[in-house]
């Protein structure tokens, strides 16, 4: 941000702060408005208009101007952008994928994540759409739609904490039977050197350490971690998705009106 | 056997959807396992997110199938863009690059020119008889 926007932000926090200028708040809006509808618009393909998103990431931005403490050395971009995505990820956690998925989906996809397990152990590889279909005695496009639905619900997911419960633990009672065992030090190490290794926790670390440098497949991974194989697949959207983001936040940290 | 399938979708992120479900019906048209699939899938929808890609207001996608590879081309694609993320260091990259990224999903990624446009040419190869249509 330049240093003339910069004081012009502060002069108006101030007013409106210190002077209860609500003229001076109403100018901050407008002027953070493109920052809003940038960050909405990364989330926007999640099946939610990006006007309504806008509107749910306006109300960070007043949250975040109106929390915001002028003697503090911070901008305000700094401190509005993750009240913004915060807002907008709390949007859609609080709708959840109940509201669009049809509950016969969500049970077929918890089915097929059990039944991969077992074909995979059965077969020693992992199974093609056919046998899936044939194991969950359900037509090859019932299966293609439930994997969709559980990609779909591994988008919208991404704001909960692995293993919390919000991102298919409580679906799936198999993935919760394993321990990583294995030691951190590389992926921790990486964590010194890359900036978005940092918003990962260790189970995702590990996961993508063994996927993308180590070269194992989401199987192995599976067995090795201990837990399923369409976890595991989940894992990696999702951590992938989580260093994408932290990315462009620091991107939009240095180019607000992008 | 040589197939090809060729979709064309506008460069919008609800596309993403019937991309992953146009490369569901194949993978179960051919047989394949199911961790090729989200292979081909990841590999494609990460191309398919990044909104510097975008040249045009639609992204096609053509697919060739000769037995022993699944071969796919993503464009017309951003070639600066492109070429700038596959150089980019993986640390600088937030951990995984995308040349990283593609090379585990799917192996050998170039980026090919095509009336001055750039497309991302992927070749996967398959296992013994794991395409079997």
């Amino acid at each position: 941000m330049s240093v003339p926007q910069e004081k012009n932000d502060r002069e108006l926090l101030r007013r409106y702060h210190h002077q209860g200028d609500v003229e001076a708040r109403q100018r901050l809006i407008e002027q953070y408005l493109p920052l809003v509808r940038s960050l909405a618009r990364r989330y926007s393909y999640r099946g939610e208009q990006l006007e309504d998103l806008v509107q749910v990431g306006c109300i960070g931005l007043i949250k975040a101007i109106d929390r915001f403490d002028v003697d503090r050395g911070v901008e305000l971009t700094t401190y509005a952008t993750p009240n913004i995505i915060g807002e907008i990820k709390r949007h859609f956690r609080d709708k959840g994928w109940a509201v669009r998925v049809p509950r016969g989906l969500q049970e077929l996809n918890v089915r097929l994540s059990k039944l991969m397990e077992e074909l995979t152990i059965q077969l020693e590889r992992s199974p093609t759409i056919a046998e899936l279909a044939k194991a969950a005695d359900v037509e090859e496009e019932e299966v293609l739609e439930a994997l969709e639905t559980g990609q779909a619900y591994a988008t919208l997911s991404l704001s909960a904490p692995s293993g919390g419960g919000e991102d298919g633990d409580d679906l799936d009672p198999l993935e919760s039977l394993g321990e990583i065992e294995k030691e951190y030090e590389v992926s921790e190490d990486r964590a010194v050197l890359a900036p978005g290794w940092k918003v990962l926790d260790e189970r995702e670390r590990r996961i993508l350490e063994l996927r993308f440098f180590e070269g194992l497949t989401q199987s192995q991974i599976a067995q090795q971690v201990g837990i399923s194989q369409m976890h595991v697949s989940r894992l990696i959207r999702r951590s992938l998705e989580k260093i994408r983001e932290e990315i462009a936040v620091d991107a939009s940290d240095l180019h607000p009106n992008a | 056997m040589s197939e090809a399938i060729i979709l064309t979708v506008p460069y919008e992120r609800p596309y993403q959807g019937v991309v992953r479900l146009v490369l569901g019906g194949l993978a179960a048209r051919l047989d394949l396992p199911y961790e090729t699939l989200e292979d081909v899938q990841l590999a494609v929808e990460t191309i398919l997110a990044n909104e510097a890609y975008a040249v045009g207001e639609e992204v096609s996608l053509e697919v060739h199938i000769d037995g022993e590879f699944l071969a796919i081309a993503v464009g017309p694609l951003e070639s600066g863009a492109l070429t700038a993320d596959l150089e980019t260091a993986d640390d600088e990259a937030g951990g995984v690059g995308l040349g990283l990224l593609l090379a585990a999903t799917m192996g050998e990624h170039e980026v090919e020119a095509r009336d001055g446009r750039g497309w991302l040419r992927m070749r996967k190869p398959l296992a013994t008889g794991e395409a079997t249509a």
